[in-house]
């Protein structure tokens, strides 16, 4: 966790938590929490409620936040990210939404199929790398299958704003700050297929808008982002065509790049075997097919730094020395040039097709 | 100064140019500034409609080759593609209009002196436009707006390296240190420690 993070935690006054408040724990650490409630909210996307396992209130976070569940299985530890359901203003428990893949490596089998109601959970303190942009006129949020699940955190911290700036205080204040109109577009295969309509509809109202594509109703990416007034944003989530969908059309509708914002955490692609040689310790380490670089080093006791796990934040960036293959780049993070010139790995999602790499670590 | 010393918030100024991947095209001048505009007009046009918003200077007049230009030269429809202001309180009424009517993917142009560009930046940001979104081209002086650290005045039109506060009259040295917010650079007294101990006043912001 950052040094800013730490502080920002620390020094903020907390006035709804008793004494023994989490926040005085060292975040490294991580949270222990207990598996409270596990419920099948669409097909293949079973929704589990966490509460801390010492009772006290957890972390407070903002919208659009993740955590990292750690997942032991067998010799490994799985590690994925998931976004946070659950109102941020609530502590008593955290929400999250797991999604069966297909391919699963073994993250989202093991939450599936191994998590109990009951069972003790470590996860990192929650981490925002999808925060909502304090400048913005009107906020679009677009929505695909499985990435309803940040938008659930941000719509609540949205319908606060707005409720906040209903109160008389700001009235008679004469304040000219109104808070951002906002809509949530959210599509989705079937009926079957998507979580939370109901909440959704009972939260936002004439706000939501959905698209049941196996009813002939699709969303039009590009007409949508052409009729938004000066001063939006827009936040995607959801399958990588969808995503490259919209970032192409806003590009190409001459919206700068600050107001577009997206989120996709990726699971580590597998690959072939190879060997990391790590440069400053001359240490070789053996990287599995169905294992990921970080969790190859970490296997072998290197404390390689990680946040986000998912290709998303560029904290694990390691400097690429040499090697006898080629990179294969699956982040979010790096640019094409970046990523042509093969100088850095983001050893979290990225791996390489060669005998050996060596890293400046 | 020496060699390699650089203040990160001191802004750079390109010219102007084109962002072809747009919606629409407002384009904000003062002053010497329209002569940047009329530059921008002299680029491959793009398709989108173009609107110049433009405060002339009794010193920079630039109005009539920007009509010819718009009108003459282009075949623009000038009632829809110029409107020239008197007075600023006017321009900023115009552009306040223009931008609630505008949708993202509007590309949002400005030249002018600095304290320009950055009035520009601040009525933008009423609508929701970030800093980054606007194109700037620093047309003709190099003159500073200072910010008083002492008494807080901002002293417009500065071409010297000290001046003379126009609120509390300390003599002040201009810093590099430059607030987007206040549109100014950061003015701080020179002879504080020494009083009377004020180094040569020199032009270099002409």
């Amino acid at each position: 966790m950052s040094a800013l993070a730490n502080k920002l935690m620390i020094t903020e006054p907390d006035i709804q938590t008793p004494a023994n408040t989490s926040d005085q724990r060292s975040q490294n650490a991580g949270l222990k929490v207990i598996v409270q409630t596990i419920r099948e909210v669409a097909e293949g996307i079973r929704e589990f409620t966490l509460v801390s396992a010492d009772g006290s209130a957890l972390p407070a976070f903002s919208g659009g936040s993740h955590i990292v569940v750690s997942m032991p299985s067998g010799t490994r530890i799985y590690r994925n990210a998931y976004s946070l359901l659950s109102p941020p203003q609530q502590r008593d428990h955290y929400r999250i939404a797991v999604r069966l893949q297909e391919n699963s490596r073994g993250g989202s089998r093991f939450m599936h199929q191994e998590v109990k109601v009951g069972m003790a959970l470590e996860v990192a303190w929650p981490l925002n790398l999808f925060a909502l942009s304090r400048l913005a006129r009107k906020q679009v949020l677009v929505a695909g299958g499985i990435g309803i699940t940040p938008f659930m955190s941000q719509v609540q911290e949205l319908l606060r704003q707005a409720q906040a700036s209903q109160s008389a205080v700001l009235q008679t204040a004469g304040s000219k700050i109104t808070p951002p109109d906002f809509e949530l577009h959210y599509a989705y295969r079937s009926q079957d297929h998507a979580a939370y309509v109901p909440e959704l509809q009972a939260l936002l109202g004439d706000r939501l808008k959905c698209y049941d594509q196996s009813q002939g109703v699709t969303l039009d990416i590009r007409q949508l982002l052409a009729e938004q007034p000066l001063g939006t944003h827009v936040y995607t989530c959801g399958p990588e065509g969808m995503v490259q969908a919209l970032l192409q059309s806003a590009d190409e509708l001459g919206w700068p790049p600050a107001h577009v914002h997206h989120e996709e955490f990726l699971a580590p692609p597998v690959g072939s075997p190879f060997t990391i040689k790590l440069a400053s310790s001359q240490q070789e380490v053996q990287v599995g097919a169905d294992q990921s670089m970080l969790e190859a080093l970490e296997q072998a006791g290197v404390d390689a730094p990680y946040l986000c796990r998912g290709g998303a934040c560029g904290r694990c960036e390691l400097e690429v020395l040499s090697t006898d293959g080629t990179l294969e780049h699956h982040d979010h993070y790096l640019s094409a040039e970046e990523k042509r010139a093969g100088r850095k790995i983001m050893p979290c999602v990225s791996r390489a097709r060669c005998d050996v790499i060596e890293l400046n670590f | 100064m020496q060699a390699g010393y650089w203040i990160r918030s001191k802004p750079i100024y390109g010219g102007l140019q084109w962002q072809h991947k747009a919606q629409a095209h407002v384009i904000i001048a003062s002053g010497e500034g329209g002569r940047a505009v009329l530059r921008l007009l002299q680029q491959q046009l793009p398709p989108q409609a173009i609107k110049v918003l433009y405060l002339p200077e009794a010193q920079a007049d630039h109005s009539h080759a920007l009509r010819h230009m718009l009108q003459d030269v282009l075949g623009l429809d000038l009632a829809s593609a110029l409107s020239r202001h008197d007075t600023a309180a006017a321009l900023w009424l115009a552009l306040d209009e223009v931008l609630t009517a505008s949708r993202m993917g509007t590309r949002i142009y400005a030249a002018g002196d600095e304290a320009f560009l950055w009035q520009v930046a601040a009525q933008a940001a009423l609508h929701g436009v970030l800093n980054a979104d606007i194109m700037r081209e620093q047309a003709a002086s190099l003159a500073r707006a200072v910010y008083c650290v002492h008494c807080k005045t901002i002293s417009h039109h500065v071409n010297t390296n000290i001046a003379t506060c126009s609120g509390c009259q300390r003599q002040l040295l201009v810093r590099d240190h430059f607030s987007r917010r206040l549109g100014a650079y950061m003015g701080l007294m020179i002879d504080a420690e020494e009083p009377g101990n004020v180094p040569d006043i020199l032009e270099i912001y002409p």
